[in-house]
Formats: structure tokens, sequence, C-alpha cells
């Protein structure tokens, strides 16, 4: 052992020491992969954590929870507990509210009088007389900087803090259920009635009871359902930016390998007389693994602590994009687990171990007597084009072919590995596209530069070896970030046409507060009716939407006013569907329209019946349509308003668009129906305010992926950089003779510069082509299968050429610092090495 | 007039505080056609002695002077212009490029100082050392002496005034050797060159016309 670590120290780390740029730009590449890694895990972990039930904290615990779409009935509870079971039922109301100086907080109304043994349990509370008395979760009160008896404002009212909870996941209020229904306005509706059962009672046995006092329509499920419902609804999405998250570690891996590779090409003379001393072919081959495995392990540890800080800065905007297309939550506190640290470990290494493999083999395969020189290792790779060539050829027939399997458990298996397949291709086809592309255009490049040019394009063709897996590096990164350009351009434009033909109307009101998906806050009672009687109005678009569950995903089902949204409204239906009819056959009829995504993601299609919990009710509905929709994954059942009231009748408005008779001034007939409604607290936003806003979340939403992407092509420009250098070092003597051969320190500039500019071109060609691909696979394959949407082609042009522009110059300046070393190489020194 | 000139050139090497002198006070002429061979042990000068006489390095003492002028006071552009074309250098490890064909390599200085028609020279220097048809060979597809014949062939491109070689047939076998030092010799007969050659082999230094013996820095004789 101690032998094999004082060769290790001999003949890994001093090389690596001697050698400290480059062994630097590799820890580097392979940190920021990590990073990227390690990062999403834990932001991601962090913005999906705060799911967890807090209710537990004042309820205690519970094992069974009953709820239904559109709410339970409070009614039921006098039929629970009259039943003979040692059971506690208490009811309960959920929701997300906004609070002023705190934003959004979980709200739990609950029968304070039934829970009085687990909920106040201080005296404080008797001292508050005449004061409704909530109950704050610990970190809640400390954010808000509350303390037991100070007054709140929550709903427009006066609340006393009457007890601070010391709850784990904590972030809520408690207060008593008839507050909360007051608050909400939906007096007589339950969210859930939690059940807790008796240690001498059988779980079986009362759940059996229950389900027979229930409507059929109304579920039992366990505790912590509506946690798994979310993490379920997430996972795409978190699997998603997990699989995008390794792309940097790819890019970092190709870097490794190149590494390697040039170790192994250097140190060969000393392969030969290492095995010439008595080593083995296998010390040889770990000697280059440990190699990589010294980088990868360097490499990884800081990438963990990268990762640790990308986390805090990403786990934001992670929350963001869940609240803005997902549900609502916060995000928790990221937790570094020992199981996070060996992912980060484990990736690092695994990505140093398989890209180190290759080269640590042909090391070993040297024999003592070896003495090819460079040329002729260079002219069997280019001998090797070919059969690479053809490699190309079946990993890209391959990934056509995976790309038409369907989804596994929901996940698009065969679109990933279509993408790696695609990759797989670009990099044997790297050769080929380097060999040919230096033949064309050294004579132009030569005519344009000068022989230094010349001799940069021909280096290049002739390192084949080292040169394509540099160019295959910086292609991947490329591509990645072309294609979620594209993905996101084409998504961004689609979502702005969309949105000029769905929001019609020129006003739209909802509750005040700003919007979260997946909560539906009422609009006061009586707000239509007074809308209805002011002569600015020509025409009210009423929609009623509230959370529902369908299976076991929760999507958001609404009540619509068809009529209006035939006369008025733009709404987008699925090819071959005929709008007007369709959305006439709506009213009066047990008829719904599916958006996209919810008649993707559950198989549906026009003329299906589909099966609704409404309230107490098991309804079966038929699609009569499906329609566009991009605000939310979650997904749309919509029916006509008409048809909602007739099985929940209580269901709130939610949101009203409001179409304003022609020829009137905006500006006036806003300021008229706010001043009308001042006594609402309700927002009114304009047309062009609203899309705004969803266009600032879309972009919002996009920026972590923007962010690893931008980080691929920093790893793939160290990569550059890296092998730049490494091909100035490897080429030391050549230079020095070209030196000897008159060649002026500006012509081996313009040499190490054209190599700089040409691998930055190559690597953009095949970039681009490969991007194309990616980006029809995201857009058609992936995004679809993953999220349901369908998104037409609009890549932004100009802002990818200006990427790539910008790519090509810093891949150009990447060479400034090899081309330094060149220039300054003392001939005389490097022609007289050996 | 003397193509090459060293006048009381001597060559310190400084490592740390130790300092090491290379060449010591060393003064000779070389006139166009000869040839002459430098002799001594490992470490006598010699390789220092071509470096400077190639420009590609500054005496510490005394002046180089190449066609008249001062190797010192030129500049590293002027140096480079020097050694475009009026210097060629054969080495004893051949120094082909790789990844250039035999052709290309004799094309090469040629493109590097913008000389005009570079291919059609080329092809006329391989055939001059009688290599016409290997030009599209690579280095590794060549044989030792072949590869020291292109060499010969890369250094006579520009026609030089100065040919400098040091150990050329020093990784050669005899017949390979042989052929080599008489390409060497017709380069002065033909080209009007100054041969400048470092060698240990004394069938090498027989083709010379001057023979200098190089002792510790020094010229020891002179015949």
């Amino acid at each position: 052992m101690r032998h094999w670590l004082l060769l290790l120290r001999t003949l890994v780390l001093r090389p690596l020491r001697a050698d400290p740029l480059r062994s630097a730009l590799t820890v580097a590449s392979i940190a920021l992969g990590v990073g990227v890694v390690i990062a999403i895990e834990l932001a991601g972990r962090a913005a999906t954590g705060s799911f967890q039930n807090s209710l537990a904290a004042i309820l205690g615990p519970t094992d069974l929870e009953i709820v239904a779409n559109g709410g339970v009935d409070e009614k039921l509870m006098a039929a629970l507990t009259a039943l003979p079971l040692n059971a506690r039922f208490a009811p309960v109301m959920e929701a997300v509210i906004q609070v002023e100086g705190l934003g959004y907080v979980t709200l739990y109304g609950i029968d304070t009088i039934a829970s009085a043994d687990t909920y106040v349990k201080t005296d404080a509370a008797a001292t508050l007389d005449n004061c409704p008395q909530i109950a704050l979760a610990k970190d809640l009160a400390e954010r808000w900087g509350r303390h037991v008896k100070d007054r709140v404002r929550i709903f427009n009212r006066q609340f006393c803090v009457a007890q601070i909870v010391d709850a784990r996941n904590g972030g809520f209020i408690g207060m008593d259920i008839a507050e909360a229904q007051r608050g909400l306005q939906r007096y007589g509706q339950l969210d859930h009635i939690d059940v807790t059962v008796d240690p001498s009672e059988s779980l079986q046995a009362v759940e059996n009871a229950v389900r027979r006092v229930l409507p059929a329509a109304y579920e039992i499920t366990r505790p912590g359902a509506r946690s798994r419902e979310n993490q379920r609804m997430l996972r795409a999405f978190r699997w998603n930016l997990q699989v995008l998250s390794y792309v940097s570690l790819v890019v970092g891996a190709f870097l490794i390998y190149n590494t390697v590779a040039v170790s192994v090409v250097r140190r060969r003379a000393e392969i030969g007389i290492l095995r010439a001393l008595g080593a083995a072919r296998q010390g040889i081959f770990w000697l280059f693994l440990g190699e990589a495995l010294l980088l990868g392990l360097t490499g990884s540890l800081l990438g963990l602590l990268l990762g640790r800080l990308l986390a805090s800065a990403m786990v934001q905007l992670i929350s963001q994009t869940i609240n803005a297309l997902y549900t609502t939550s916060r995000p928790a506190a990221i937790e570094f687990t020992g199981p996070t640290a060996v992912l980060g470990l484990a990736a690092g290494l695994l990505a140093a171990l398989v890209s180190a493999f290759g080269p640590a083999r042909e090391a070993m395969q040297v024999a003592p007597t070896e003495a090819m020189s460079r040329g002729s290792r260079e002219h069997r790779s280019r001998l090797a084009v070919r059969r690479h060539a053809f490699f190309a050829l079946l990993a890209a027939v391959a990934a056509a072919l995976v790309s038409q399997v369907p989804p596994i458990d929901g996940r698009p298996i065969g679109g990933y590995a279509a993408t790696l397949l695609s990759i797989v291709a670009t990099a044997f086809l790297a050769p080929l596209v380097v060999l040919r592309a230096t033949a064309w255009l050294r004579r132009p490049l030569e005519r344009v530069f000068g022989v230094g040019a010349f001799l940069g394009a021909r280096s290049l063709a002739a390192s084949l070896g080292r040169t394509s897996v540099v160019v295959a590096a910086l292609a991947t990164a490329i591509a990645m970030m072309f294609s979620m350009g594209v993905l996101v351009g084409s998504f961004r434009e689609t979502v702005l046409v969309w949105l000029g033909q769905q929001l019609r109307a020129d006003l739209y009101l909802r509750a005040a507060g700003p919007a979260a998906t997946g909560a539906f806050p009422p609009l006061p009672a009586g707000i239509e009716a007074a809308l209805r009687t002011l002569p600015q109005i020509d025409a009210l678009d009423v929609f009623a939407a509230f959370d529902f569950r369908y299976g076991p995903d929760r999507a958001t089902l609404g009540g619509a006013d068809f009529d209006i949204i035939r006369r008025f409204g733009r709404m987008r239906l699925l090819p071959g569907q005929e709008r007007d009819a369709i959305l006439r056959s709506l009213p009066g009829h047990d008829n719904v329209l599916l958006s996209e995504p919810f008649a993707n993601k559950h198989g549906l299609h026009r003329g299906d019946a589909i099966h609704l919990a409404l309230g107490p009710r098991q309804v079966t509905m038929r699609v009569a349509g499906v329609y566009y929709e991009y605000s939310s994954e979650r997904g749309f059942v919509i029916m006509d308003r008409g048809t909602l009231r007739k099985y929940l009748p209580d269901q709130p408005v939610t949101n009203i668009g409001i179409y304003l008779k022609p020829g009137l001034d905006q500006n006036q007939a806003q300021r008229a129906i706010e001043t009308a409604l001042s006594r609402f607290p309700v927002s009114i936003a304009r047309n062009q305010q609203l899309r705004a806003g969803a266009v600032e979340i879309f972009d919002r939403t996009f920026a972590v992926t923007y962010a690893m992407e931008l980080i691929a092509v920093i790893v793939a420009m160290l990569g550059a950089a890296n092998s730049l250098l490494a091909l100035v070092l490897d080429r030391r003597r050549e230079i020095g003779v070209l030196r000897y051969l008159g060649a002026s320190s500006s012509q081996i500039r313009n040499m190490i510069l054209t190599e700089a500019g040409l691998l930055g071109l190559l690597a953009m060609l095949l970039g681009l082509a490969l991007g194309l691909v990616l980006s029809v696979l995201l857009i058609y394959i992936l995004n679809k299968q993953s999220f349901g949407w369908t998104i037409q082609f609009h890549p932004p042009y100009v802002v990818l050429a200006g990427a790539l522009l910008l790519i090509w110059l810093v891949t150009v300046l990447a060479g400034l610092y090899p081309a330094r070393v060149a220039r300054r190489l003392n001939p005389i020194q490097v022609v007289h090495e050996e | 007039m003397a193509s090459l000139e060293l006048r009381h050139v001597s060559k310190i090497y400084s490592t740390g505080d130790q300092q090491l002198a290379a060449l010591r006070d060393v003064s000779l002429t070389c006139r166009p056609g000869v040839v002459t061979a430098f002799l001594g042990r490992s470490g006598c000068g010699k390789s220092t002695l071509l470096n400077l006489a190639g420009a590609m390095d500054f005496p510490t003492a005394g002046e180089v002077l190449i066609d008249g002028v001062s190797t010192t006071a030129c500049t590293d552009a002027q140096l480079t212009t020097l050694r475009r074309g009026r210097i060629g250098f054969v080495f004893q490890f051949f120094q082909l490029l790789p990844t250039l064909t035999a052709l290309e390599n004799v094309e090469l200085p040629l493109l590097l100082a913008n000389t005009p028609a570079p291919r059609a020279i080329a092809r006329e220097r391989l055939q001059w050392v009688g290599l016409a048809d290997r030009g599209s060979a690579y280095p590794h597809q060549l044989s030792g002496g072949q590869m020291q014949r292109v060499a010969v062939a890369r250094a006579l491109s520009q026609s030089p005034a100065i040919l400098i070689a040091d150990e050329p047939t020093g990784n050669l076998d005899t017949a390979s050797g042989e052929q080599v030092l008489q390409l060497i010799r017709r380069a002065a007969t033909e080209f009007g060159a100054s041969v400048l050659m470092a060698t240990h082999s004394l069938e090498a230094a027989a083709i010379a016309d001057v023979r200098i013996h190089l002792r510790d820095g020094h010229i020891e004789s002179h015949s």
C-alpha cells in the first residue's frame, strides 16, 4: 500500500503539480458540474419540502382524512360524531391566504373548543376577551415579529395571538373554524375532516363505518396524501431539472477524458520505461485511473461546497416556478445531508472513472518498447474516422427509434435516451467533421490569415484524437444551450400568441392579493350583481374555479360562461375540433372541456367519458373538446357555470373578465368601476398588465434553466482553454522547430488563435446540428410527455445568433493564454529537450 | 565576404549562483561553399556554437556577424527574417513536423517566409534529395535516413547562405549516414552554402573542408 502511495505521489501527483493550470481547469470543470447537480438536488428538495403537513402540531396525529371536491358538507359532522366509535372527528378549513407584511401563509381553521386539549394551552387566551384568537407557528411568529397577546390583521379584521406553536415544518396560522369560514366566505363547508382513532379501535373498522355514512363521491385518505400528491405532481418538474443538471457533468466528463488522454499521450515514453522496469499492465491502468479519480475527488469535494452555495441562490427561483406552475409552497430550509454528499461524490467520481477508462486502457496497452510517434498515433485515429462515423450513424438510428417509445411511469425515458444517443452520435461524428472541415478551410484560411492559420487548421486535423473530444464537449454544451433557447423561445412565443387569444376581456377582476396556483380565493358575494348594474359593462365572463382531485392527481375544475366565451373570447381548440359547435354544446349539458395538459396526462380525448367527484356525487360527463392552455401544468376541467351550479350550488365566483362597451375610454371606465367596487377587497388588472405579468412569471420560471445552461457553457469554455493549452504543451517541440524554420512569434500566435477559432467554429456547427435535433426532442417529445403542452416551433434567431457569436468570441479569447505560452517557449530548450 | 563570422564569442549560462561557460572567446570565419565540422565531446560547446551561428541565441560577449550584420543588434523580427532567408537547420532527431507530409515539411519554411511558388520549390528540393516519390508520405511512414533527407531538403528550401547541421548522422545507420553526408557536401557545392556541422563521427568530419576541435568551450585545434 505504502509503495502504491509512493508511486501515486511520484507518477500522478507530481505531473499534476507540474501542470497546475491545466489541473486546476479540469478540477474546476468537475467542481462546476458536481456543484450544479448538488445545487439542484438541494434546492429542489428545499423548494418542495414545505408540503409537509404541519396540522399535526395543533391537532395531534391523525389517522384518516375525509375529503371531497368542492368541499365537505359541514352537516356531515353530526352523522360522524354520532357513530359509536372510539374516534375523534376534527373539522378543518385549510387555505393559503395572503397576509399583509407576511406574504402567503397556510391557514388552518379548526374547532378550537373540541380541540382545546391540543390547541390553546396557555392561560393567555383567557385574558384576550372579545378578540378572536389565533395560534401562530413559531418560525412564522419570529419572521413576523409577533408574540402572545399581540394584535394582528387578517381578512381585514383584528385577531389576537393566543399561542405560539412549536411546529417543525411550520409556517401557519391557526384559528377557529367559524372565523376561517367567515374570512374565506365558505359557510357550511369544510376542506377536510381529520379522524383520530383510539388505539383500542381497529382502523379498518372505523374506516368501514365512516365510509357507510359518507356520500359516494367523498374520499377517505391517509394523512400525508396531499403532500404525496404534490410531490408526485412535481416529480416530472424535478426530474427534468435533475436530468438537466447532469449536462454540465457530462461536459466535464469529456474534459476529464481529454486531460487523461493528453496525459497518456505525453507520457508514453515514461509508460514504456515503467513497463520495462517491471510495472504490470494493471498497475499502469490504475495509475491513470488514479489520476482521474484524484481530479474527480478534488473536483467533487469543491463541487459539494459550490453546490451548497448555489442551492441558496436557486431555491428561491425553483420555488417561484413551483408557485407559478403548480401549487403554493414556501421553501423549507436547505438540508445538506450525508446522502446528498454521497450523491455528489459518486456523480463526480463516476464521471471521472467512466471518462478515464478509455485512455487508461490505452496506457495499459503501451508496450515496453513503445516508440510510436504522435504522427502514427494520429494517423491511426484518422483511420478510425470511418468506423466512428459508422458508430455515429448507428447511435443516430437508435436515437430515432427510442425517441418513439411512449413515457414509462410518466417519465419520458425514451426521450432522454434519444438525447443521450444524439450526444453520443455527435461525439462519434466529430472526428469526421474536424477532418473534412479543416481540409476545406485550411487553404482559404491561409489566403486570408497567412501560414499561421494554415498550420493551425492543419494542426487541429493532425491532433484529431484530442481535437474531436474538445469539439464534442463544446458542441454538447452549445447544443444544450441552443436547444433550451429554442424550447424557451418557442414556448414563450406560443404562450404570447395564446395569451393574445385567451385574454380578450378589457379588465380582469379577482380577490385582492397576488394570484397563486392552486389557490382560488373567492370574490366577495354580491360583486357580480354590483358589476351588472354598471353602465360601462358590455359583458361579464364569470369564472368559478377550485382545486379538485382527479384520481391520484390534483387539477383545477372551473365553471365558465360559455355563451360569453363563444361570443367574445377566442378560446383555441385542438385541430379538427369545431369551436362554435363545441362551445354551444356545453351550457345545459354534462359536457366538459379539458385543457391539453390534463387530456394528455390522463389519456382523455374528445368524446370520451370522464368521471368526476362533485361534492357528494359521482358524475359522468362527456369530453366535448380539448383546448390549448399554458397557464398551469396541473390542467383544467371546465364546464358551463350552470352545470357546475347544478352539482355544487355554493361554489363561489373566483374571477371575472369584464368586457367594456365599445368606444369607452379604458382609463375612465376602469376608474369608474374601481370607484363602484371600492367597498370590495378586489384587484382589477388590465388586459396588458395581466399579459405582462404572465410573461414575467414565464421568464422567471426559466431563469434556473438558463443558469444551468450557462454553467455548462462555462465548463466547456474551461475545457477549450484547457485543451488548447494541452495542444500547445504537447507540441512544444514542433513549435520550437517552427521558430528554427523562421516562424515569427506573431505567426505562432496566429496559429494557436486559428486553432481556437476553428475549434469554436466546428463546435458551433456540430452544436447547431445537435441543438436542432435536441430542440425537436425537447419540444415534441420530452416536453410533451412530461408536461403535455403543444409548443409551436419558434426559435429566437437573433438571441441565439448573438449567444453563439459570444461563445465563439470567448472560445477565441480562451486561446489567448495558450498562444502567449506558445510564443514564449524557448525554442533551443524545447527542441533539445530529449 | 564571409557568410558568418564569430568574433571573440563567449557564452555563459547562469544557473543560480553558478556560472557555466559553454563557449570562451571563440573566433572563426565561415565562407560560402565551405564545410566546417566541429568536433569534440558532449558538452564541449558544439551545439551552443551552432545556436549562436543560427541566430537562435545571443552571445554573452563578442559578436556573431551574419552577412556582416551583428545578431546582437537585431530585433526579434529581424532575426526571424534572417533565419527565414539565410539559415537552414538540420537536427540530429530530424525534427520533422509529424502532422505534415514530407512535401509539406519542405514547403513549410517557404510558406513562413511567404515565398512565391512554394510547392514547386519544395518538389524540386525533394527531387534533389532523391525523394520525389515520397512527397505525400508522413514522417512516421519514412525510414530514419529518408526523414533526414527530407530535413536536408527542408533546410535547403530557401537556398540558405548558412546550413547548420547538428549531429546529422548521429541517429542513422552507416549507409543512410553516408547518403546524408553526401547531400550536405553537395549543398555546399551546389547551393554555395557555408555548412557548419557538429559531429562525433570521423566519417562525417571527413567530408569537411575545415575541422575545428572544441574542448571545454574553446577552440583546441583547427585543421
